[in-house]
Protein backbone atom coordinates (compact mmCIF):
# COMPACT_ATOMS: atom_id res chain seq x y z
CA UNK A 1 0.00 0.00 0.00
CA UNK A 2 2.72 2.41 0.96
CA UNK A 3 4.66 1.52 -2.19
CA UNK A 4 1.67 2.49 -4.33
CA UNK A 5 1.31 5.78 -2.55
CA UNK A 6 5.00 6.43 -2.98
CA UNK A 7 4.94 5.74 -6.72
CA UNK A 8 2.00 8.08 -7.02
CA UNK A 9 3.90 10.77 -5.21
CA UNK A 10 6.86 10.45 -7.53
CA UNK A 11 4.81 11.38 -10.58
CA UNK A 12 4.84 15.04 -11.53
CA UNK A 13 1.53 16.69 -11.08
CA UNK A 14 -0.41 16.69 -14.36
CA UNK A 15 -1.07 20.14 -15.81
CA UNK A 16 -4.33 20.81 -17.58
CA UNK A 17 -3.94 22.87 -20.74
CA UNK A 18 -6.67 24.75 -22.52
CA UNK A 19 -7.13 23.17 -25.93
CA UNK A 20 -8.44 26.31 -27.63
CA UNK A 21 -5.54 28.40 -26.35
CA UNK A 22 -3.01 25.78 -27.47
CA UNK A 23 -4.48 25.70 -30.97
CA UNK A 24 -4.59 29.49 -31.11
CA UNK A 25 -0.91 29.73 -30.17
CA UNK A 26 0.03 27.00 -32.65
CA UNK A 27 -1.78 28.89 -35.42
CA UNK A 28 0.06 32.13 -34.55
CA UNK A 29 3.41 30.33 -34.51
CA UNK A 30 2.68 28.63 -37.83
CA UNK A 31 1.70 31.92 -39.46
CA UNK A 32 4.90 33.58 -38.26
CA UNK A 33 7.04 30.65 -39.39
CA UNK A 34 5.60 30.67 -42.90
CA UNK A 35 6.02 34.44 -43.20
CA UNK A 36 9.55 34.18 -41.83
CA UNK A 37 10.46 31.48 -44.36
CA UNK A 38 9.15 33.51 -47.29
CA UNK A 39 10.76 36.76 -46.14
CA UNK A 40 14.15 35.32 -45.23
CA UNK A 41 14.14 33.41 -48.51
CA UNK A 42 13.56 36.69 -50.36
CA UNK A 43 16.35 38.34 -48.37
CA UNK A 44 18.74 35.49 -49.11
CA UNK A 45 17.90 35.86 -52.80
CA UNK A 46 18.52 39.61 -52.66
CA UNK A 47 21.84 39.07 -50.90
CA UNK A 48 22.83 36.58 -53.58
CA UNK A 49 23.69 33.77 -51.22
CA UNK A 50 24.57 30.46 -52.83
CA UNK A 51 25.09 26.98 -51.56
CA UNK A 52 25.51 26.32 -47.87
CA UNK A 53 25.55 30.02 -47.03
CA UNK A 54 21.86 30.15 -47.90
CA UNK A 55 21.04 27.28 -45.56
CA UNK A 56 23.13 28.86 -42.85
CA UNK A 57 21.09 32.03 -43.34
CA UNK A 58 17.90 29.99 -42.92
CA UNK A 59 19.12 28.59 -39.61
CA UNK A 60 20.05 32.13 -38.59
CA UNK A 61 16.55 33.37 -39.45
CA UNK A 62 14.91 30.51 -37.53
CA UNK A 63 16.95 31.32 -34.44
CA UNK A 64 16.13 35.02 -34.76
CA UNK A 65 12.41 34.23 -34.99
CA UNK A 66 12.72 32.00 -31.93
CA UNK A 67 14.43 34.81 -30.03
CA UNK A 68 11.63 37.17 -31.09
CA UNK A 69 9.05 34.71 -29.73
CA UNK A 70 10.96 34.60 -26.47
CA UNK A 71 11.07 38.40 -26.33
CA UNK A 72 7.35 38.62 -27.03
CA UNK A 73 6.43 36.07 -24.36
CA UNK A 74 8.73 37.68 -21.82
CA UNK A 75 10.07 35.91 -18.77
CA UNK A 76 6.99 33.76 -18.22
CA UNK A 77 7.13 31.90 -21.54
CA UNK A 78 5.79 28.84 -19.72
CA UNK A 79 2.34 30.38 -19.81
CA UNK A 80 2.26 30.47 -23.60
CA UNK A 81 4.35 27.56 -24.92
CA UNK A 82 4.62 24.00 -23.73
CA UNK A 83 8.32 23.77 -24.57
CA UNK A 84 10.93 26.08 -26.02
CA UNK A 85 12.76 23.35 -27.90
CA UNK A 86 9.73 22.30 -29.92
CA UNK A 87 9.09 25.97 -30.71
CA UNK A 88 12.57 26.12 -32.23
CA UNK A 89 12.50 22.88 -34.20
CA UNK A 90 8.87 22.22 -35.15
CA UNK A 91 8.12 22.66 -38.82
CA UNK A 92 11.80 23.22 -39.61
CA UNK A 93 11.87 21.29 -42.88
CA UNK A 94 8.39 22.28 -43.96
CA UNK A 95 9.35 25.94 -43.81
CA UNK A 96 12.71 25.13 -45.44
CA UNK A 97 10.92 24.26 -48.69
CA UNK A 98 9.11 27.59 -48.68
CA UNK A 99 12.45 29.24 -48.00
CA UNK A 100 14.19 27.52 -50.93
CA UNK A 101 11.30 28.43 -53.24
CA UNK A 102 11.54 32.14 -52.46
CA UNK A 103 15.34 32.06 -52.34
CA UNK A 104 15.71 30.66 -55.86
CA UNK A 105 12.93 32.87 -57.25
CA UNK A 106 14.29 36.16 -55.91
CA UNK A 107 17.86 35.15 -56.71
CA UNK A 108 16.80 34.61 -60.30
CA UNK A 109 14.91 37.90 -60.41
CA UNK A 110 17.69 40.00 -58.91
CA UNK A 111 20.97 38.38 -59.91
CA UNK A 112 20.34 36.38 -63.05
CA UNK A 113 18.04 38.57 -65.12
CA UNK B 1 -3.54 51.42 -32.16
CA UNK B 2 -0.79 49.00 -31.22
CA UNK B 3 -1.57 46.79 -34.18
CA UNK B 4 -1.61 49.67 -36.66
CA UNK B 5 1.95 50.64 -35.69
CA UNK B 6 3.06 47.09 -36.43
CA UNK B 7 1.18 47.16 -39.73
CA UNK B 8 3.14 50.28 -40.65
CA UNK B 9 6.36 48.52 -39.63
CA UNK B 10 5.47 45.61 -41.95
CA UNK B 11 4.69 47.98 -44.82
CA UNK B 12 7.87 50.05 -44.40
CA UNK B 13 9.95 46.91 -44.06
CA UNK B 14 8.48 45.50 -47.28
CA UNK B 15 9.20 48.71 -49.16
CA UNK B 16 12.74 48.75 -47.79
CA UNK B 17 13.23 45.12 -48.80
CA UNK B 18 12.03 45.87 -52.33
CA UNK B 19 14.32 48.86 -52.46
CA UNK B 20 17.32 46.80 -51.44
CA UNK B 21 16.37 44.22 -54.09
CA UNK B 22 16.34 46.96 -56.74
CA UNK B 23 19.64 48.27 -55.41
CA UNK B 24 21.16 44.81 -55.71
CA UNK B 25 19.85 44.47 -59.27
CA UNK B 26 21.29 47.90 -60.13
CA UNK B 27 24.63 46.95 -58.64
CA UNK B 28 24.61 43.77 -60.70
CA UNK B 29 23.90 45.77 -63.86
CA UNK B 30 26.68 48.22 -63.04
CA UNK B 31 29.15 45.37 -62.60
CA UNK B 32 28.04 43.87 -65.90
CA UNK B 33 28.50 47.16 -67.78
CA UNK B 34 31.93 47.80 -66.30
CA UNK B 35 32.76 44.11 -66.80
CA UNK B 36 33.86 43.48 -63.24
CA UNK B 37 33.55 40.22 -61.40
CA UNK B 38 30.78 39.84 -58.78
CA UNK B 39 32.11 39.03 -55.34
CA UNK B 40 29.76 40.45 -52.71
CA UNK B 41 27.15 43.16 -52.49
CA UNK B 42 28.07 46.51 -50.93
CA UNK B 43 27.66 46.55 -47.18
CA UNK B 44 24.84 49.11 -47.13
CA UNK B 45 22.59 46.96 -49.33
CA UNK B 46 23.29 43.91 -47.15
CA UNK B 47 22.54 45.87 -43.99
CA UNK B 48 19.36 47.34 -45.42
CA UNK B 49 18.08 43.94 -46.53
CA UNK B 50 18.82 42.21 -43.23
CA UNK B 51 17.45 45.04 -41.09
CA UNK B 52 14.25 45.27 -43.11
CA UNK B 53 13.91 41.49 -42.78
CA UNK B 54 14.08 41.86 -39.00
CA UNK B 55 11.57 44.71 -39.07
CA UNK B 56 9.06 42.75 -41.15
CA UNK B 57 9.51 39.66 -39.00
CA UNK B 58 8.87 41.65 -35.82
CA UNK B 59 5.85 43.35 -37.38
CA UNK B 60 4.37 40.07 -38.63
CA UNK B 61 4.92 38.51 -35.22
CA UNK B 62 2.79 41.21 -33.64
CA UNK B 63 0.22 41.40 -36.42
CA UNK B 64 -0.36 37.62 -36.34
CA UNK B 65 -2.34 37.86 -33.13
CA UNK B 66 -2.03 37.60 -29.41
CA UNK B 67 -0.83 34.48 -27.70
CA UNK B 68 -3.27 33.06 -25.19
CA UNK B 69 -2.29 31.55 -21.89
CA UNK B 70 -2.37 27.78 -22.16
CA UNK B 71 -3.10 26.63 -18.57
CA UNK B 72 -6.76 25.62 -18.49
CA UNK B 73 -7.60 27.68 -15.44
CA UNK B 74 -6.00 30.89 -16.74
CA UNK B 75 -9.07 32.25 -18.46
CA UNK B 76 -11.54 30.87 -15.92
CA UNK B 77 -9.80 32.90 -13.22
CA UNK B 78 -10.81 36.12 -14.92
CA UNK B 79 -14.55 35.38 -15.21
CA UNK B 80 -16.79 37.28 -12.83
CA UNK B 81 -19.48 35.92 -10.56
CA UNK B 82 -22.20 37.42 -12.76
CA UNK B 83 -20.83 35.49 -15.75
CA UNK B 84 -20.66 32.24 -13.81
CA UNK B 85 -24.19 32.62 -12.51
CA UNK B 86 -25.66 33.43 -15.92
CA UNK B 87 -27.38 30.23 -17.01
CA UNK B 88 -29.36 30.57 -20.25
CA UNK B 89 -31.30 27.36 -19.59
CA UNK B 90 -32.95 28.95 -16.58
CA UNK B 91 -34.13 32.13 -18.25
CA UNK B 92 -37.85 32.76 -17.65
CA UNK B 93 -39.72 34.76 -20.26
CA UNK B 94 -43.33 33.90 -19.56
CA UNK B 95 -44.12 33.34 -15.90
CA UNK B 96 -47.68 32.60 -14.93
CA UNK B 97 -47.29 34.78 -11.83
CA UNK B 98 -47.87 37.87 -13.97
CA UNK B 99 -51.60 37.02 -13.98
CA UNK B 100 -51.64 38.21 -10.36
CA UNK B 101 -50.74 41.78 -11.37
CA UNK B 102 -53.66 44.27 -11.24
CA UNK B 103 -53.04 45.64 -14.75
CA UNK B 104 -52.96 42.21 -16.33
CA UNK B 105 -54.84 41.83 -19.62
CA UNK B 106 -55.37 38.18 -20.48
CA UNK B 107 -54.24 37.21 -23.93
CA UNK B 108 -56.79 35.50 -26.16
CA UNK B 109 -57.07 31.85 -25.42
CA UNK B 110 -56.72 29.12 -27.96
CA UNK B 111 -60.48 28.58 -28.31
CA UNK B 112 -60.98 32.31 -29.11
CA UNK B 113 -58.41 32.11 -31.85
CA UNK B 114 -60.19 29.09 -33.29
CA UNK B 115 -63.53 30.92 -33.40
CA UNK B 116 -62.13 33.82 -35.45
CA UNK B 117 -62.12 31.82 -38.64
Amino acid sequence: MSAIVKSKDNKPEPIAYSDAALRNNAAVVEYCRTSMAALSGSTAGVLGLTGLYGFAFYVFAVVILWLMFMIKAGSNWNKYYKSRQSLLTSGFFGALFTYVLFWTFIYGMVHVY
Amino acid sequence: MDSSIHRIIVLVGFISLFHSAFSAAQHRTYLRITSQEFTTLPLDIVLQAVLSLFAVMWGVLNVAGNLREIPAAAELNNTKWETQRNLPSFYIFNHRGRALACNYVPSPSKSDLDNLE
